[in-house]
């Protein structure tokens, strides 16, 4: 802080970080404005970076003409079910691995390590036989059950922040009479609220965006989430091989603004769950 | 007595694992293992499997397999993504580490379109590559470029498309997070000594940063490396679906195809198989090189 700038450099720095913000905004941005146009206007030539007049009227469509609604229904449930799914499952499984000496802990670590880069491609097709015997094939159920046994990424960073708690809360808990399920629930869990936070974020996130198995597991337009319900698309009615862009552009601008605004409200829980994943300790 | 405490621990400690383990045998390690299996197979998801030997395997490398296509889609996929996510974030880290004001707006500016879902991306970004009406064309013919490239139809610059996509992705933000912070522990000591020297930005960013954060560097190249084989379909299935004329067919997306598409099962987890050997190697690599950058207790 002692260095003093020249002005000139300021004047640069915020040039830079200026235009970069631009470029890189400028998709959404692009979205946005697309969405609020004619049909005709989206083709227009040369393109303007603003549409002539606003055609709110696109929104009305996509939520009264399309699924959208019922799209939007499905990934909540998907978002909701697997968020609960994993908080549980992946805290509790975190639990002994930071907190427990027993046989085969680093064994159990350095697996649960390297599952979490395995593809979800390359173990896909034995998943779909058993959801396929099971049954559940065009249902939500092959997204939600899963999610109820441990995410191995969670894992890691519940692992993570439950190692920083004092071990010394536990020998004191234990002294007061609880037992190992009680010092997690009673001790561990309210100690560890701001991690429950980051991997409610991050799990909301990753449900909105999922594209993979959506399109594997459900063919039903009334069971698709957004992702896939969005890809079947708006067609100009009479011509299918035809794009109604500006509902397309609507409809994206529905799906960017809740992760946008989930951002804004939890950015420094959103950070500080990425960068465990990269930073020592 | 203490023999008694152990093995009640023991089991307590694997009580709590149960859910992982049961999650590990059914959706990861078994899946893993059935892959092989039916990659030995021939079916069509009726009837049984029927044994196959290594024709899938050899299939793959005869005329008119689409295998080796496929594998130099991956390849090229994973350079041009991880080498772009890697560039730009470091960039936009260093940018946002900066002593100006409004820090925050301009993280959320270059973080914001990471939490984007892949088919928004995909798009607006063909509109915006579109020949003759996208804006990227109009905006090079109006600074005086003549070339008006077909940019997700044509064997080269579709590459180039994907390429800028990729500054877009979350796997760009997420590296430009970890960036930020690694830039800020760089020790401020090696900055004024840098200073006192009379080194330049460049000088001190090549001398200082770098060596600082190198080990980063090396995290977010290996586990780009390993995330590209994940996020490859998202990306390429809503933007090119493969094309043009297979040009981006990537592994994931070559697997999908023939298991849900062709029900050819054992082709596709022949793939599978492969796919998960490559990414079995780089994630060995990331285990030796990050003994020594990365410390998990």
């Amino acid at each position: 802080m002692n260095r003093k700038k020249p002005i000139w450099v300021s004047c640069l720095q915020y040039a830079l970080l200026i235009t970069v913000a631009l470029f890189m905004i400028f998709p959404i941005f692009w979205i946005f404005s697309n969405s609020l146009r004619t049909l005709p206007g989206i083709s227009h030539f040369p393109p303007r970076l603003l549409p002539e007049e606003l055609m709110f009227e696109n929104y009305v469509e996509v939520l009264r003409g399309s699924n959208a609604l019922i799209y939007f229904r499905n990934t909540m449930i998907l978002i909701v079910a697997n968020t609960v799914g994993t908080l549980i499952s992946s805290s509790f499984v975190a639990y002994p691995l930071a907190r427990m000496n027993f046989k085969g802990r680093n064994f159990v670590f350095a697996l649960i390590i390297a599952t979490m880069m395995v593809p979800a491609v390359t173990t896909i097709i034995p998943q779909f036989i058993i959801f396929r015997t099971l049954g559940w094939l065009d249902s939500l159920w092959p997204m939600i059950v899963p999610g109820f046994f441990a995410f191995p990424y969670n894992v890691f960073l519940f692992r993570q922040f439950f190692m920083t708690i004092p071990k010394e809360l536990d020998e004191a808990a234990k002294m007061d009479g609880c037992n190992k399920l009680q010092v997690f629930t009673v001790m561990i869990v309210p100690l560890a609220k701001p991690i429950f936070i980051t991997v409610t974020v991050l799990s909301s996130i990753w449900w909105w965006n999922e594209l993979f198995l959506p399109l594997i597991y459900v063919q039903s337009h009334h069971l698709r989430p957004l992702t896939t319900g969005a890809l079947a698309g708006f067609r100009v009615p009479g011509s299918p091989h035809m794009i109604q862009w500006n509902l397309q552009m609507a409809m994206a601008t529905l799906m960017i603004i809740p992760p946008m605004i989930l951002y804004l409200v939890a950015s420094k829980h959103l950070v500080q769950g990425i960068k465990a994943t990269g930073l020592k300790d | 007595m203490q023999k008694v405490k152990g093995i009640k621990n023991n089991l307590s400690a694997y009580g709590f694992l149960s859910p992982w383990f049961i999650g590990f045998v059914l959706f990861i390690g078994g899946p893993i293992i059935a892959s092989i299996v039916l990659s030995f197979t021939r079916w069509n998801l009726l009837g049984t499997p029927e044994f196959f030997g290594l024709q899938n395997y050899v299939n793959m490398f005869m005329p008119g397999s689409g295998f080796l296509n496929s594998l130099r889609a991956t390849l090229f996929y994973t350079v041009i993504s991880v080498t772009v996510s890697v560039f730009a974030s470091l960039f936009m880290a260093v940018l946002l580490n900066f002593r100006v004001k409004f820090r925050g707006i301009f993280q959320f500016c270059f973080f914001a379109p990471a939490v984007m879902p892949t088919v928004a991306l995909a798009f607006v970004f063909q509109l915006i590559f579109n020949q003759h009406m996208g804006i990227l064309n109009y905006g090079l013919s109006r600074l005086g470029i003549a070339i008006q490239p077909n940019w997700l139809n044509d064997p080269f610059w579709v590459w180039v498309s994907m390429g800028i996509v990729t500054v877009f992705t979350y796997s760009t933000g997420q590296m430009m997070l970890i960036f930020n912070a690694a830039l800020k522990d760089v020790p401020q000591a090696q900055y004024e000594a840098a200073d006192v020297e009379g080194a330049n930005f460049f000088q001190r960013f090549w001398h200082v940063t770098i060596p600082n954060i190198s080990p980063i560097i090396l995290f977010n190249v290996v586990v780009g490396t390993v995330n590209s084989f994940n996020t490859a379909f998202s990306i390429v299935f809503p933007l090119t679906n493969g094309g043009p004329a297979n040009e981006t067919m990537v592994l994931s997306l070559e697997l999908y195809n023939s298991a849900f598409g062709m029900f050819n099962m054992g082709h596709a987890s022949a793939v599978a198989t492969v796919l998960f050997v490559i990414v079995a190697i780089v994630g060995a690599l990331q285990f030796r090189l990050s003994k020594k950058a990365v410390h998990y207790d």
